[in-house]
């Protein structure tokens, strides 16, 4: 087989991956239009030809008529711009850390640190009539101070480096989200009788959605800081200038690019985001996918109105997919892949 | 460094912030949940905590469903891993090797990743309708009409790895492209001066080369796919019966419609269990492939 049949064969393959492709988010579109007997008759797809197209669907939503929209559109856009900029911001300080600091964790004192902290706590739960928000409060602080007195400590054992405390981070993104969206769930119960309201609430879910957002900020983060040459932050340094200020005022403007598509990553994870939102939302502070998940069974074959609430939740991130492939194709992107 | 040492105590303010959300959001509750585990503990009835042991493991190791999810999420994991991860490669192939038009599907290609499993769930919901949907028509075609796409088991999880592979597959192409950009040149250059076909190339050449990313890639896939969820919650809802449910569905099931909590408590970490054997399985196999390339 020669080049060319390689090349058509490329073309072929290409071609029909493209429809595969958009023939879902076409139909997608032009459903959002249908009235109501286009649906029921059978597949149809060309507005104009097929069917009148009509606006009817898009009223409906907007005027509300078809159950509330405009509360879970609100919540998702607060709570992830929100979590998505306090992600990135601590995330990026950690990176910052990370790439230009030298970190010693000795893994005795964190093996210390996790068996006090479990030890205490199943002490605490069964001995005392503690809360367990505030057991839990009491035994972190206890196992925090210990470890960090002992790692201080000449102790034997191996040493983590900073690329243990990555991985540290990265780590948390691997294991299955149930665990901890569950483990969170009974922890917000548990606070919601303790009087702070963690359930359903603003707070509770942003706090939720910075922790999922900042394995990820850490990791790209710190490769667009590794990239950034160190001789600006070096000479500002001679002339005195504090590391929290370089870090804001030389490093964080020079990484710009860097921090616009981190924040874009995050926020179509968080905006899409739909096992968190399920367990710790209930009525007020529901989310789009959650709002999305409900249209299934309360709206049955009404397929206009189920496509414009779909196009509701994903037109921002196809503004977000077009935009980051444009900053891909300048070779943005390809530094932090590796 | 010892000019620095001074000023090193302020890399504690940079890093604890982030370190102790971590901490605080994603470690603590599971001490919590850990010691909930081993207890019998329901919201309806409410039962006050009891000790348990390991009766919570143990009697969902003796469930048929907890492996019958497993084999679920196994079968829709490692089918859709595979199909992505060989039409992704392709692609990448033919993308970095400028096929016309190759701008276009750049920025198309990434879409599916973006959008909510949820939505996309949604639209398949409607292309695979045994009646009203346009793969319905399709099929209708070559005389094969009103299959039921989403009530027959094997067809359920065959649209719920059509959907995964949908949504999934630029994953791959964004990375394995990133890959192939970073080659070397000079590489290439001399297999074609040697006259060394396509064929050979690829797989003596640019295979090997990037293998590690591969190992990589697919990890990643196999790790994000175990969570799956969205998709199959309203595709099928686990249905028909519970022939579609993923692990993650049925320790959601078993939390908030039966509310026994030491059980999902126990199962949530059964379930992290698996994927770290699965995990380990892969990258210790994986390894062993890279060395004999090498």
């Amino acid at each position: 087989m020669g080049r060319k049949t390689y090349f058509r064969l490329g073309l072929l393959l290409a071609l029909i991956w493209l429809f595969f492709n958009l023939f879902p988010l076409w139909w997608v579109i032009v459903t959002a239009f249908k009235p109501p007997l286009a649906v029921s008759q059978g597949a149809t797809y060309f507005p104009f030809i097929d069917f009148k197209p009509t606006l009817q669907a898009f009223r409906d939503a907007l005027s509300g008529v078809r159950g509330d929209f405009a509360g879970p559109i609100a919540s998702s856009i607060i709570v992830s711009i929100l979590s998505t900029g306090a992600a990135v911001f601590l995330g990026a300080m950690a990176a910052y850390a990370l790439v230009r600091f030298e970190f010693r964790i000795r893994l005795l004192a964190g093996i210390a640190f996790a068996v006090i902290a479990i030890g205490g706590f199943v002490l605490l739960d069964r001995y005392t009539s503690m809360r367990v928000p505030y057991a839990l409060g009491l035994v972190l602080a206890i196992a925090l101070a210990v470890s960090i007195w002992l790692n201080r400590q000449r102790l034997p054992g191996p040493v983590m480096k900073n690329d243990d405390v990555t991985f540290w981070f990265v780590s948390q993104r691997m294991f299955p989200p149930i665990v901890s969206a569950f483990a969170l769930f009974l922890l917000y119960a548990e606070m919601n009788k303790a009087g702070v309201r963690m359930l359903d609430s603003l707070p509770g879910l942003v706090l939720a959605y910075t922790a999922f957002g900042l394995p990820f900020a850490v990791w790209l983060m710190r490769d667009f800081f590794t990239n950034i040459p160190v001789e600006v932050e070096e000479a500002a340094m001679v002339d005195n200038i504090g590391r929290l200020r370089i870090f804001f005022q030389i490093v964080l403007p020079m990484s710009t690019p860097g921090l616009i598509a981190t924040s874009m990553i995050i926020l179509a994870f968080i905006w899409n985001e739909f096992l968190f939102a399920l367990l710790l939302t209930s009525s007020k502070w529901q989310t789009l996918p959650i709002l999305l998940a409900g249209q299934n069974s309360s709206r049955g074959d009404e397929w206009w109105a189920i496509s414009v609430a779909v196009l509701i939740s994903i037109t921002p991130m196809i503004v977000v997919a077009i935009f980051l492939g444009r900053m891909m194709r300048s070779g943005l992107l390809t530094g932090s892949i590796k | 460094m010892s000019a620095h040492a001074t000023t090193d105590r302020v890399k504690y303010v940079f890093i604890w912030p982030a370190f102790f959300v971590v901490l605080l959001v994603t470690l603590f509750p599971l001490i919590y949940a850990l010691v909930v585990s081993f207890q019998s503990m329901r919201l309806v009835p409410p039962t006050p905590p009891r000790f348990v042991g390991f009766d919570n493991y143990a009697d969902i190791l003796a469930s048929g469903r907890f492996w019958g999810s497993i084999w679920t999420t196994a079968v829709i994991v490692f089918i859709s891993v595979a199909v992505q991860y060989i039409i992704g490669f392709a692609l990448a192939l033919a993308l970095h090797h400028n096929v016309p038009g190759a701008a276009l599907y750049r920025v198309s290609f990434l879409l599916p990743m973006f959008l909510a499993p949820v939505g996309i769930a949604l639209i398949a919901r409607m292309l695979f309708h045994p009646v009203l949907g346009p793969v319905n028509e399709f099929f209708s075609a070559f005389g094969l009409e009103n299959i039921p796409f989403l009530t027959e088991p094997n067809l359920a999880v065959a649209v719920l790895i059509t959907v995964e592979t949908w949504q999934w597959t630029p994953f791959v192409i964004l990375l394995m492209l990133a890959g192939l950009q970073g080659l070397p040149n000079e590489v290439f250059e001399a297999a074609r001066v040697d006259n060394i076909s396509a064929w050979r190339r690829f797989w003596d050449i640019t295979f090997p080369m990037l293998l590690p990313l591969s190992v990589a890639v697919i990890f990643i896939r196999l790790i994000e796919g175990f969570k799956i969820i969205d998709t199959v919650f309203v595709l099928t809802g686990g249905g028909p019966g519970t022939a579609t449910e993923t692990l993650t569905l049925f320790a959601y099931n078993e939390g908030f419609k039966k509310f026994n909590l030491g059980a999902t408590s126990a199962l949530s970490f059964l379930f992290l269990i698996v994927v770290i054997i699965f995990g380990t399985l892969y990258l210790a196999g994986a390894q062993r492939m890279v060395r004999r390339y090498r």
